[in-house]
């Protein structure tokens, strides 16, 4: 009998299709220990932002403990979270929800 | 984050250790005896990062968590690049040592490269003793971190503060350039 109700494996499949779709953002976590100076500095020269974005980061980063502070494919993402390692700053990511 | 030597730039801003000149380059005005702490720093760092074990509390900040939500994947990466971090962290430390010994007690003389080599160790260095200090953002608030002055970490504070003052200073050279806007 044929039917037109997807099936549960059907389901799985579109929602990791939709998840896949979905970008990367790469995050920056306050920490007590890196000057704010420093992570704004490193903000500017790895993504080449505004000093007044940069700052505006920073601040998001220390009042409210985080910030996204750049986003895309995951190997752009990786590359992003490497470099902000190499710099000492305390980021991560993860897929966009 | 912390913020503690914004007050001491503030005073020193027209007299910081690092001069920027007309080629390019920046000028290290920092005594002989506090050059050759800085390399006896890096060499501790160095050999932390060629001995130690990084899943130590102490080296949790050079090593951060990649994918703070997926275990599998985060193994997956620390496998792939913790290798790479180190020798960047590696290849950082032995540039700004080379920098300041081959100056042989002269003001080393840094280009923008070495500068930022040069921060990259500084900064680890603070993570590090920040981290085995457990600093916290409160502890500016607090005078000399509430420690009596016979207390033997306060002497640990003082290099923590010391160099947090010196990593504000190679910023605010590279900031007044336009090194970075």
């Amino acid at each position: 009998m044929a039917s037109t109700t997807e099936s549960p494996a059907a389901d799985v499949a579109v929602d990791e299709q939709l998840d896949t779709d979905k970008p990367w953002i790469v995050l920056v976590w306050n920490d007590p220990i890196n000057l704010m100076s420093y992570v704004a500095f490193v903000l500017q020269k790895l993504f080449g932002y505004s000093n007044e974005k940069a700052t505006e980061l920073m601040l998001d980063v220390h009042h409210k403990g985080r910030a996204v502070v750049s986003s895309g494919a995951r190997e752009r993402a990786e590359l992003d979270v490497f470099r902000l390692h190499e710099h000492g700053l305390w980021a991560t990511m993860q897929r966009d929800t | 984050m912390g913020n503690h030597a914004t007050r001491h730039m503030m005073r020193r801003r027209n007299s910081g250790p690092f001069v920027a000149q007309r080629d390019g380059t920046y000028v290290m005005k920092l005594s002989p005896d506090v050059q050759a702490l800085l390399v006896h720093m890096f060499g501790e760092l160095r050999d932390v990062l060629t001995t130690g074990d990084s899943n130590e509390p102490a080296l949790q900040r050079l090593f951060p968590v990649a994918y703070h939500l997926d275990a599998e994947s985060n193994e997956e990466y620390q496998r792939l690049m913790r290798s790479e971090l180190v020798a960047s962290r590696l290849a950082a430390i032995s540039r700004a040592v080379e920098v300041i010994d081959t100056a042989e007690n002269q003001s080393p003389i840094l280009t923008s490269g070495d500068m930022s080599q040069f921060m990259q160790s500084l900064n680890a260095i603070r993570l590090l003793l920040g981290t085995m200090l457990d600093v916290s953002e409160d502890d500016e608030l607090n005078g000399q971190n509430g420690l009596e002055d016979d207390d033997p970490r306060l002497a640990q504070h003082h290099l923590y503060a010391y160099l947090g003052w010196l990593l504000e200073a190679s910023i605010s050279a590279q900031m007044n350039r336009g090194e970075i806007r």
